[in-house]
């Protein structure tokens, strides 16, 4: 049983825009699978559609698990400290287990000692970890990443990444990720969805066969990057007929 | 690791007037970590801020202070009558007499008890229907144009039908104050809670929030700094309209010792009920600003800290 399934979702909006068309999805327990595409291509529209902060206009959507998100911007609640933005996310713990994951989570994310900071005495980086902890203390099945790391140099990108990944490990739940970001996509990702715009579909699922930690300068992963760039290409391309509204896997894997 | 934003200008000062050292020492490192070191104190920056505040607020006195001993000196040495404007002096001894004789204390405490229970039913009218209206379009598109239409009249405008409906004594007075704060309170409270980021909404949503929890732990604290900038315009216009209320017709109350003072001649009077209003507005709005400082915390580090 999946962790998501997503089945011939579609999104027109009232003003006739269509943002989506039969968008079909699905993400594993423990899997990590990336959207990449260019603007336009609905990446966020699905992904809105996945949490419940939009309504669809035609498919389904099954999830069976607890949900959660981290968003483009950290969006922490300037009036809760850095503690208790995390244990936001855990209001369906009982008061000791949020108390004890919110301290262990503190740690983890390289914060220990921060939790009294207002989120403005935090840098960047430092919010966007805290909301990377409120959206894991939970335990959600499902974690829906929307760009989380593109508004960060690339220092701060890599470590967040690396920090993404041992936080995974632990829980294991399904995540779907949207990111521009070739690199990201192949650093994390299991799957990369390639998504092709007006209206977003999808154009073609790639796999990222590599073991992590995964070496961003091995030739390997550099085959990867150059793979999923070509199907960027073939995405903002006008559309062959074989590729039209349809999930081709490509043929390397 | 990022370092943490705090631009800690007293430390670096300090490291830079350091001893020289010799070629080759790695002084970088060592600045590099006594500022790392300040960045658990946001207190710091705090006292800093406020010990440079000191000199500033004196600063606001000189005018006040300076005018105050020219107007003494100019009236003692008969440069002025000062009928019309009694010196400082004369305005000390007619409040010392106001004072031992109690009647200043009844006034205030008059004034005070209708500002205090006029603000009250304004304010809470006004919260409870920015609230509404906040909250449910159905009922801001119902009552919000109402309101919006009442708000156009001029306050003072309802003062012959407020005595014709509720008599000349306290009724009438608590209506006009209470109507008074109510707009600026509502208004403030509806803005501010149609203007919350809807950002910070979808968190909650995204979360498994209800409604009520959303409008409870996310509207609220987010709307929390303009309601109380709300509740300040709305306790000044309190006491704008208490002395619009008791010039009209009372037997007691701060606007009736200036009405008192005109009638007598007395000018002096008429200045120390304006200079007791002054106090009683800026001691009103400590009082609310100080309990609300608590919920505001997070702000007020913000702004100190920009």
């Amino acid at each position: 049983m999946s962790a998501l399934v997503v089945r011939g979702l579609g999104k027109t909006y009232a003003d006739g825009t269509e943002a989506l068309r039969g968008v079909d999805v699905q993400v594993e327990g423990g899997e990590i699978v990336a959207i990449l595409g260019g603007s336009g291509c609905g990446k966020t529209t699905l992904l809105r559609l996945i949490a419940g902060l939009d309504e669809p206009s035609a498919g389904e959507i099954a999830v069976d698990t607890v949900i959660s998100a981290v968003f483009q911007e950290p969006r922490l609640l300037p009036w809760l400290t850095a503690a208790a933005n995390i244990a936001f996310g855990g209001r369906r713990l009982n008061t000791a287990e949020r108390q004890e994951r919110t301290e262990s989570l503190l740690r983890r994310i390289g914060l220990a000692g921060y939790g009294k900071r207002w989120p403005r005495e935090l840098s960047g980086g430092q919010q966007q970890r805290v909301a990377i902890a409120r959206a894991l203390i939970g335990h959600p099945g499902v974690l829906l990443l929307d760009e989380p790391f593109s508004a960060l140099d690339t220092f701060t990108r890599a470590s967040l990444h690396d920090l993404l990944l041992d936080l995974w490990r632990d829980l294991q739940p399904a995540v779907l990720m949207v990111t521009h970001d070739i690199e990201e996509a192949v650093v994390l990702a299991d799957r990369i969805v390639v998504m092709r715009p007006h209206p977003g579909r999808v154009q073609e699922t790639l796999r990222v066969g590599l073991p992590r930690p995964r070496d961003r300068l091995a030739p390997e992963f550099d085959l990867i990057k150059r793979t999923a760039l070509r199907a960027i290409n073939r995405s903002l391309s006008p559309p062959p007929e074989m590729h039209r509204g349809g999930s081709g896997v490509s043929p390397w894997v | 690791m990022d370092l943490p934003l705090v631009h800690d200008t007293d430390r670096t000062v300090m490291a830079a007037e350091a001893p020289p050292r010799l070629p080759g020492q790695a002084r970088g490192v060592d600045a590099d970590l006594r500022r790392h070191d300040a960045g658990g104190s946001p207190a710091d920056a705090r006292v800093q801020r406020a010990a440079g505040l000191w000199p500033g607020a004196c600063l606001g006195l000189v005018i006040p202070l300076a005018g105050a001993v020219a107007w003494e000196l100019a009236v003692r040495h008969g440069l002025a009558s000062g009928r019309l404007m009694p010196p400082p002096s004369r305005l000390a001894q007619t409040a010392a007499v106001l004072a031992r004789s109690g009647e200043l204390q009844t006034h205030m405490l008059a004034t005070m008890g209708r500002v205090g229970l006029g603000f009250a039913i304004g304010a809470a009218a006004g919260t409870a229907l920015g609230m509404l209206n906040g909250a449910s379009r159905m009922a801001l598109r119902l009552l919000d144009p109402s309101v919006q239409a009442l708000r156009a009249i001029p306050s003072i405008a309802w003062v012959p039908l407020f005595i014709l409906w509720l008599g000349i004594f306290e009724t009438s007075k608590l209506a006009l104050i209470a109507l008074g704060v109510f707009f600026p309170v509502y208004l403030g409270l509806l803005t501010a809670i149609q203007s919350v980021d809807r950002k910070l909404i979808e968190v909650g949503r995204v979360f498994g929030l209800s409604r009520i929890e959303i409008a409870l732990l996310v509207t609220w604290p987010a709307v929390m700094p303009a309601w109380i900038a709300a509740l300040r315009t709305g306790l000044g216009l309190g006491f704008m309209f208490v002395v619009a209320a008791e010039l009209m017709g009372a037997s007691e109350g701060l606007g009736y010792l200036l009405l008192d003072g005109e009638q007598m001649g007395r000018a002096d009077e008429i200045l120390v009920a304006m200079f007791v209003f002054a106090v009683l507005g800026k001691a009103a709005d400590s009082v609310l600003v100080s309990a609300a400082r608590p919920v505001l915390r997070w702000q007020d580090t913000h702004r100190l800290r920009l």
